[in-house]
Formats: structure tokens, C-alpha cells, sequence
């Protein structure tokens, strides 16, 4: 086991990894009443083509990671986990994205048994024709709660522009044509791919006991082998840089237009090779431009630009892509303003300075909360294959000069812009 | 964990000092009996004081200050308490022991200036930051079908009791917003500081008497106020025969809303059998709700149910497809009625209070749930957490019956596609 400190925060990390590849992570917060725990694969709905025995590649379903996340469920013999978990008021739950499916445990009580039940429940698949046919509709309804928000079915059309051949462009449920044709056979296969030891791991945070922990890993995963000592062949799709669509303008159920803009670019161009340092300066460039206190920000409220605006950053193979949600009564002055500030970045060392001292603050607050640092700690994990405890000394280090280099390579050009107008009997 | 609370003369102030948490949140609470025309107003007087003051003139500049205060931040909140309007100031600022000494008193002074020193001229608020407040306001409210499930609930409540405060909008509405001026709007400003009820919390590992001396200097008031009315909304009997509503929208799948009165409660029940009674019908994935009309019949995604208690509701939620709507109602008079004839287990009951003691463990890891935690204490008179945690153990199955029968279904409405 390997104790590590997160610095700066006076919070440990200890790290447990098996024979078989899988590893335990845990931070411990004993003057915490609560836990939470998440048990994870690294398989997403980015995965739908692969070969499983490394040589035939199949296709399968649009949105089957999600859909066996929901059969996890089931049990064979015994309770159910929400049976389980429901005596001793713990709350289970579930979450599929692009390149995670992680299963999660919040409670206060009866850590053992109950981190033993979820290693336990998610290591024993059991699908049936009848209880897969019985899913198609909780998920139907499910996909169909999210049709009927604008802001999600844009942000599925805008993936659709950016991404050219990556599974990213669909949305994570998949569609309600495509999971009608999952079967139990479809889903063993995935099953059996991707939850081994070796793509999976725990973390667990909050008030346990580390030993604890560990003994109940080591009962339930050392013997368990992967099926085959070689990682799953999975389809690559070498997206390029290029978009899909550069263009398109729309018309929706809604009564103020939005405008959604993406920029694409390659991890590869900027100077800095470290994956988290050159997030990190990613992140601080669009916090700068465009955060609270930015000038942008504050001319589109003086100017009636904007009602509201969000961005986020994803990486998808090789790209990384910066996406903005805005929902405006012009479209085209935001559109032409938003390219204009990226054209012309100007930022100053105060700029730099102020957001050192914001962001280290923040990481120290968000460590006040078992949940919010449950979901930052899993989040490195998933991005970087690993925590990172370093966070802190990385943000005192960021500097003007290095953030000159990265704009030196921050080419703003392929984009891809969509405006969404209301209907006009609206 | 220490409670201490303090007459202020015109307000209290509330110090619950702890040393679990690496922040501090100070909320300032102003109430008043709600008036429907006013709570546009009240809405826009709220986020305008954080988006301008005298000393910060826009939004940029506050939020650079809340930077300077190592990520200060602050925020506003209208809500609806019964018969109440209720707006809370928030300032969520780390502990001096992680940032500099003095920095503490700084951001309570901050969140001071932004409250009781807004910009105004000539008895008006600045017109500009009114209009860009205005603005926002106005997409809010244009957009409201765009969270068609949120629109389902309100348009339930409002043909459920129209004239009832159960039925106003907590945005407000598009016809007040527009009838808001610089100078209307201050009136309303000065006359709430003048009449409304204040109460101010400070949750953390702070100096008490230090916090006192800050709070007493910073939130200076010398009204005297006093409202009798009550929290509560009276009671009003269910319909004799309930009604079913539709309407129609551009939707994929049909919202559904019901609207339960609860009649004739005892004050321990509302506290306690009311609440495991939600649990077991409709909370969570061990509910009635969640195994028989998701898992059993696959009818819908999410179906769950929420007492209102200031409002004697209890209030049911599901996605479906329009044409099961008349097999899901069923499916829902089964369950409610199941729980009159007492069909649920000492399992459930025991299961039901384990979750309501696990949520008191976690309220208890978030200072803002505390804070409204002691807030409910102090208005509504609602027992302490400990002592929350005795009496629900006591609850008995009959308890949970008794309930049961007093609650009944009113409004039915379903906001599907055409």
C-alpha cells in the first residue's frame, strides 16, 4: 500500500493495487460522518466497436454502455442493491459517460458490508431475454425526458458538427432505435470485455477504515483473472481536426435564440507535453477571458449581448475541443464579439496571479466536501490514469511565460458555430 | 458543535460554531408575508444588489473583489416558505486560517456593502445595472416551458388553487417585471430593510463574541418588527371530485404532475409519519413507486413523490408516454391505496428511518443544510436534530396509516405532445 499526500491540504491518498491490475484508491476523512465509494470501468459509450477476441471487430448498439449500466441491477439470487443498500439507508446509484461507467454508494453506515455488496453486485452480470426486454422501456422513457430539453438535443447536434467519425457525436443513452436491438448476448460481450480487474478500480472517500477497505478488496477481487491478459482491441477513429459542419442555423420549440460554438484542437501543437499542465493552462486562459470577472463578460451584460453563457473543455483522442453554450437575443454580434476576444487574446500577469490565488482557495474549500471531492479525485483518474496529489504546488508554478507559449499555438480555426432560432408561431 | 443565539435588537443572529468545516457561510435571511404581485420584484431587487453596489459599481467589480477575499463567493435566493417570501443573502468564504488574518471580517463587510449600500442616486437605483438585471429576468421568464417538467408542476399548482400562495410562481411574472422602475423598486428595497424579518447565520470555527462585535457593527438595523402571521397555509379540504387536466406542448414525452391535499395532520405527524410515508410510497429506488411503475411495468424513468409540508401537499412526479397515462393514475391510486390498508412491511418502515437517519448525518457534513436547518427550528418551531432522530424511531406502523388516510388526490395534470 502507498500512502501519498495531497499537498496543501493535510489529506492522504493510499493506494492499493492487485496482482490482476485492479487498484483501490482511498482518501479517509475521519472527522466526516459520510462516504461516498465508486466502483468503476473504464467503458464508456465512446466504446461500440471492438473485438473481443483481438482479431473480428463488431459494432454494436449505440448507447450499450448505458444500457448494461442499468442491467447491473439485476441479481440473479439474493437482494437486489437497492433492497440491500435501502436497510441501512444508504443511497446506490449510477452513471454512464463517454469513457466511464461508474457505480456509486453514498452512506454513513455499515461501510464493510456495504462496499463489499457493490464489488460483489457489479462483479455478477445476470441478463435474461425477459428482464433486457423489460429495460427498453424505463430507458426509452428515459431518453425521451432528455429530447424534451433544448439545451441537451443542441448538445448533441453540436457534437454531431464537431466530430467527424468519433463515437463522441452520439449521445451516451444512444438512441431509442438503436437499444431496441441490444440483446443479453450484446451485453455479456461488453460485460465480459470490460469489466476486468485490470480496466476497473475503486475509490472510496470519507469516514472508513483503510484497512477495512482493503481486506474487503482483497476478498473480492484478488481472485478474480481477467479473461484474457491482453487489452480488447478497440476501434480507433483518428478523428481529425477538421469539422463537420462549419455552419448551420436552426429552428426550435424555444423563445430565445441560443448559439452554440466549438472550437477543435490538437492536443499536439501546444509546446507544453504535460497532459494536466497544459489543461491547466487551457482552463486558465477561458477562466480569464471569460469568467466571472472577465471583461467580455461584463460588456455583454452592459450591452444586453447575452442572458447567459457556459463553456466546458473535452478531449476526445487526440483533440481537445472548447465549447460555448450561449443563450442570446442576437446571435450574430455574440458570435462575432466571442471570435473577436479569441482572436485578440490579451491577458495580463495580474490576470494570472489573481486566478493562482482563486484556484488554490478552491481546492482547498472543495475539500470540505466528501461528494465534490469524490468526483474531482475520480474525474483525474479517468483523465489522467491517476490522482493527482500535486494540484496545489501546480497552480503556485503557473507563470505569464509558459502561458505565452500556449497562446502562441492557440489557433482559432477550426470551428464550428450553430445558432438555434425560436419557431416563428412562437 | 455549539448553537448560540443572540437578540440584536431588530434581528437575531445565529452563531453555530464548529470545527468541521475549512469555510465559513454567513447567510442573511429577510422575510415577509408574500404578496403575489410583488415577487417579481422581490426577484430582481435580490440580484441586482449583487450585481451592483455603491462602492462596487458592476458585476465585474464585485467579482473581483470576491477574488481579492481568496474566492469569496456570493449569492441570492428567493423562496416561498407557506404564507412567506423569504430572500437569503449567502457569502461562502474560507476560514482566516487558510487565507490571511482579517480576511473574514473583510468579506462579511463586503456582503454588508452589498445589502445595505446599493448604488443609488436621487432615491434610484442605478438604471443601467437595473436594465441588465431586467434583461436577464426577462429570458428567464420567456424560457420557462424550456424545463417542461419544472412547467408541468407550476401550471399543476396553478389549476389546482389559483388564488393560493401554493400557486404563485416563484420567478414571478413577465407583467410585473415590466412595470419595475428605479424608483418603485428602491421604495420596495426601503420598505422591505424597514419591515421585513431579518435573522443572520454564521457556521464555522469562528470567535463568537469576535463574530457579534463584526455582525453588530456591519448589519446595523433599529426596526422594530413583528408579523403574526403564520407560516403555515390554512388547510383547505380536497376537491369532491378530483379533476384531470391536459395540455398540450411540443413534447416527446408527457409530464405528469399530481397535487395531494393533506388534511387534519397532528404537528408530530407532519414531523414524522408524513415523512416516512413519502419514503416508502415515493423516495428513492426502494419506494412503492420505483418497484412496481418503473421496474414491474416499466412505465416511466423517474416517478417519485415530496411532501410540501407548509403547503399540506404531497406532490407526485413521472415521465410517461401519454397513452399510459390512465394505467400509471391507477397504478398510483393502487400504491397510496396499499398504504391506507397498511400493506407495507416492518422492513419498509425500518428501511424508510434508516434513510431519514442517514440524511440527517449528511446534512450535518453541509454548513448550508445546517444553516436551514436552524433556520426551520427557529420559525417553524421544528424539533432539534437529536431530537428528530428519537422521535422518528418512535413512529409506529399505525402512525404511517393514519396518514395515509388523510391524504387524497386533487389536481391530475398531464403536460403531453400533441
Amino acid at each position: 500500500m502507498e500512502k501519498i499526500e495531497f499537498e496543501g491540504l493535510g489529506i492522504h491518498l493510499y493506494e492499493e493495487t492487485l496482482e490482476n491490475g485492479f487498484t483501490l484508491y482511498m482518501i479517509p476523512l475521519p472527522e466526516k460522518k459520510n462516504y461516498t465509494m465508486v466502483y468503476a470501468t473504464r467503458y464508456g459509450s465512446d466504446i461500440i466497436e471492438f473485438a473481443k477476441d483481438r482479431k473480428n471487430m463488431k459494432k454494436y448498439p449505440t448507447g450499450i454502455a448505458h444500457f448494461l449500466e442499468h442491467k447491473m441491477f439485476e441479481q440473479e439470487e439474493g437482494e437486489d442493491p437497492f433492497t440491500f443498500y435501502g436497510k441501512s439507508g444508504t443511497d446506490a446509484n449510477a452513471a454512464t459517460d463517454h469513457d466511464y461507467t461508474k457505480y456509486i454508494c453514498t452512506g454513513t453506515k455499515n461501510f464493510k458490508e456495504n462496499f463489499r455488496f457493490l464489488l460483489q453486485y457489479v462483479n455478477t452480470p445476470y441478463f435474461t431475454d425477459e428482464n433486457v426486454e423489460k429495460e427498453k422501456g424505463i430507458i426509452e422513457e428515459e431518453l425521451n425526458m432528455y429530447l424534451d430539453i433544448p439545451e441537451f438535443v443542441l448538445e448533441n447536434k453540436i457534437k454531431e458538427n464537431t466530430y467527424q467519425k468519433h463515437p463522441r457525436r452520439i449521445d451516451v443513452g444512444g438512441t431509442v432505435e438503436d437499444i431496441k436491438k441490444i440483446t443479453k448476448e450484446d451485453l455479456y460481450d461488453c460485460y465480459h470485455t470490460f469489466y476486468q480487474p485490470n480496466n476497473m478500480f475503486a475509490l472510496v472517500v470519507g469516514n472508513f477504515d483503510v484497512e477495512e477497505a482493503i481486506q474487503v478488496v482483497h476478498e473480492e477481487m484478488k481472485d478474480r483473472k481477467n479473461c484474457d491478459n491482453k487489452k480488447p482491441l478497440i476501434k480507433e477513429y483518428q478523428e481529425p481536426l477538421e469539422v463537420t459542419v462549419k455552419e448551420e442555423t436552426l429552428t426550435m420549440d424555444i423563445r430565445v435564440p441560443k448559439v452554440l460554438f466549438a472550437v477543435k484542437f490538437s492536443k499536439k501543437s501546444f509546446p507544453i507535453k504535460d497532459h494536466q499542465l497544459l489543461n491547466i493552462y487551457l482552463q486558465l486562459i477561458t477562466t480569464i477571458l471569460f469568467g466571472s470577472s472577465s471583461i467580455f463578460r461584463e460588456e455583454a451584460r452592459q450591452n444586453g449581448l447575452m442572458s447567459g453563457m457556459y463553456y466546458d473543455w473535452e478531449e476526445v483522442e487526440n483533440m481537445i475541443t472548447l465549447t460555448f453554450h450561449i443563450d442570446t437575443k442576437k446571435p450574430n454580434e455574440v458570435l462575432k464579439e466571442l471570435k473577436r476576444v479569441l482572436l485578440n487574446i490579451d491577458i495580463s500577469v495580474d490576470d494570472v496571479e489573481r486566478y493562482k490565488k482563486v484556484w488554490i482557495a478552491n481546492e482547498v474549500r472543495l475539500s470540505d466536501y466528501v461528494e465534490a471531492m469524490n468526483n474531482n479525485v475520480f474525474s483525474d483518474i479517468i483523465l489522467y490514469g491517476k490522482p493527482i496529489v500535486n494540484r496545489i504546488p501546480l497552480i503556485r508554478k503557473l507563470n505569464k511565460k509558459e502561458l505565452d507559449k500556449v497562446l502562441q499555438h492557440f489557433e482559432v480555426e477550426n470551428t464550428t458555430e450553430m445558432i438555434a432560432l425560436p419557431k416563428e408561431n412562437n | 458543535m455549539e448553537y448560540i443565539k443572540k437578540d440584536l435588537g431588530s434581528y437575531n443572529l445565529h452563531i453555530i460554531k464548529t470545527d468541521k468545516f475549512k469555510s465559513v457561510v454567513v447567510q442573511v435571511s429577510f422575510r415577509s408575508p408574500i404578496v403575489k404581485e410583488e415577487i417579481t420584484m422581490r426577484n430582481v431587487l435580490s440580484d441586482l444588489l449583487l450585481i451592483s453596489s455603491k462602492k462596487y459599481k458592476t458585476k465585474r467589480e464585485i467579482a473581483l473583489k470576491s477574488q481579492e477575499l481568496y474566492a469569496s463567493s456570493v449569492m441570492d435566493e428567493d423562496i416561498r416558505f407557506g404564507n412567506y417570501i423569504n430572500t437569503n443573502f449567502y457569502l461562502n468564504c474560507l476560514n482566516d486560517k487558510y487565507t490571511e488574518e482579517g480576511n473574514l471580517e473583510e468579506a462579511i463587510t463586503f456582503l454588508s456593502e452589498l445589502i445595505f449600500s446599493p448604488n443609488v442616486e436621487n432615491n434610484q437605483f442605478d438604471k443601467a445595472s437595473l436594465e441588465i438585471v431586467k434583461r436577464q429576468a426577462t429570458v428567464a421568464l420567456e424560457s420557462i416551458k424550456e424545463d417542461p417538467a419544472n412547467y408541468s408542476l407550476i401550471r399543476m399548482l396553478e389549476t389546482m388553487d389559483p388564488s393560493s400562495p401554493l400557486s404563485y410562481r416563484p420567478m414571478g411574472y413577465l407583467e410585473d417585471l415590466e412595470k419595475i422602475d428605479e424608483s418603485n423598486l428602491y421604495v420596495y428595497y426601503k420598505n422591505m430593510l424597514k419591515t421585513n424579518l431579518m435573522d443572520i447565520f454564521v457556521i464555522g470555527d469562528v470567535d463568537a463574541s469576535k463574530i457579534e462585535e463584526i455582525i453588530t457593527e456591519k448589519f446595523q438595523s433599529n426596526t422594530y418588527k413583528k408579523t403574526r402571521k403564520p407560516y403555515y397555509l390554512d388547510e383547505v379540504k380536497v376537491r369532491s371530485k378530483r379533476q384531470i387536466i391536459k395540455e398540450k406542448e411540443n413534447l416527446t414525452q408527457a409530464k405528469l404532475s399530481i397535487g395531494c391535499r393533506i388534511n387534519d395532520l397532528t404537528e408530530e405527524e407532519r414531523a414524522y409519519a408524513l415523512t416516512l410515508y413519502s419514503i416508502i410510497l415515493g423516495s428513492g429506488g426502494d419506494s412503492k413507486f420505483f418497484k412496481n411503475i418503473r421496474e414491474k411495468h416499466s412505465l416511466a424513468y423517474y416517478i417519485y413523490s415530496t411532501p410540501n409540508k407548509l403547503d399540506h401537499l404531497l406532490i407526485i412526479r413521472a415521465g410517461i408516454t401519454k397513452e399510459n397515462l390512465k394505467k400509471v393514475v391507477k397504478l398510483i391510486d393502487n400504491e397510496m391505496q396499499d398504504m391506507k390498508k397498511g400493506n407495507f412491511t416492518e422492513e419498509d418502515i425500518s428501511k424508510a428511518k434508516e434513510l431519514f437517519q442517514t440524511s440527517l448525518d449528511e446534512l450535518e457534513e453541509s454548513p448550508s443544510r445546517l444553516i436551514n436547518a436552524y433556520y426551520m427550528m427557529e420559525l417553524l418551531g421544528i424539533d432539534p436534530i437529536e431530537v428528530r432522530r428519537k422521535k422518528m424511531d418512535a413512529v409506529s406502523k399505525e402512525e404511517i396509516i393514519s396518514v395515509a388516510k388523510k391524504i387524497k388526490i386533487d389536481t391530475i395534470y398531464c403536460l403531453e405532445g400533441e
